[in-house]
């Protein structure tokens, strides 16, 4: 499946964009401060949530109210780093390509949005009394570990090449 | 007074060059670095959006230090001792690298707003704490930390870009 996509890495890495972002000076520092601050607010609109669901936190709110607040946090966040990781994809595209942390970080990616809009998502608007004690505990816990994961194979893009 | 020759010595200790010359102790604490900050920036950012009036609104203020700030503070301890070791791998490296003094300058206002909002300013959050508009001086609070501490991820990313200093830090000669 991924060998199909190589022609699609090739022509991301000759493409202008890519050229763009290896001959600009400033252009790949300045993209990634921006993901990194977009992750760090991404990160904090997923914790917040996540504490509560784990009953600590800002407990003298209900989990719904905490996850609605969080939301448009959440999925601005996400956009912006989607913005800001494409051209970073695609001026490095054939050193993503072999890395095998950039493939463990999209699938894991994948997984943490499906999870998130998801069973997240419905364990966080649902009546608590329906839902039970351990059940927001271990999304929550999954939660955290997909997205730290994720953080983690992708510092690793870039230190092992 | 000059920090270099202290920078010289811990650089020339055997635990630092071992440290240095480890093939995983850089990966190892600068991804926990990095995961760490993102707990503890996130958390705090997300603090003072509230404090500026934009986020969790329903939400009393003086709920997030008392019930998120101990999570945060897990997360900086983490990021801080990490960020300790990193430094002390390569004292002379960060030495003369222009971002890496930013990033220390940017950290320790940062501490001086926290300290002053502690000390000064959240002595009135009985009158603002809910349901109510934030004073200017929270409000300004929440936006210079959000800007230095946004301040010290730029810079801290910038310290893998240290060829970008601007030319009177080179002309200074600090890290020849």
């Amino acid at each position: 499946m991924i060998d199909r996509l190589e022609p699609f890495f090739v022509w991301m890495q000759d493409s202008a964009v890519s050229a763009y972002f290896l001959e600009n000076t400033w252009s790949s520092p300045i993209v990634q401060c921006a993901h990194l601050l977009a992750i760090a607010v991404f990160a904090g609109s997923v914790l917040i949530v996540d504490i509560r669901l784990l009953g600590k936190g800002l407990t003298r709110l209900s989990v719904e109210q905490v996850a609605r607040s969080a939301q448009p946090w959440l999925v601005w966040s996400f956009l912006a780093l989607v913005v800001t990781g494409v051209p970073q994809m695609i001026s490095l595209a054939l050193k993503q390509y072999y890395s095998p942390f950039f493939w463990l970080k999209m699938e894991l990616l994948l997984f943490g949005l499906l999870f998130t809009f998801t069973i997240r998502r419905k364990v966080t608007l649902a009546d608590p009394a329906r839902v039970g004690s351990w059940v927001p505990k271990a999304v929550a816990l999954v939660s955290m570990a997909v997205w730290g994961s994720v953080a983690v194979w992708a510092r690793l893009i870039g230190l092992f090449s | 007074m000059s920090l270099r020759p202290l920078f010289e010595w811990a650089d020339a200790l055997p635990s630092s060059i071992a440290l240095r010359e480890s093939f995983n102790a850089y990966p190892l604490l600068l991804t926990s670095h990095v995961v760490s900050m993102c707990l503890f920036a996130g958390l705090i950012m997300l603090w003072d959006f509230r404090l500026v009036g934009v986020a969790l609104k329903p939400s009393r203020i003086s709920d997030l230090p008392t019930q998120v700030f101990p999570w945060a503070l897990s997360g900086f301890a983490i990021s801080f001792i990490t960020g300790g070791l990193l430094l002390y791998s390569k004292p002379m490296t960060y030495f003369g690298n222009f971002y890496f003094w930013f990033k220390m300058l940017a950290m320790a206002l940062a501490a001086l707003n926290l300290v002053w909002f502690h000390y000064v300013t959240e002595k009135t959050i009985a009158n603002w704490d809910e349901g109510k508009p934030t004073p200017g001086s929270a409000k300004f609070a929440g936006i210079a930390s959000l800007a230095l501490w946004a301040a010290v991820i730029v810079t801290g990313r910038l310290m893998a870009y240290s060829g970008l200093a601007p030319k009177w830090w080179d002309a200074l000669g600090i890290g020849s």
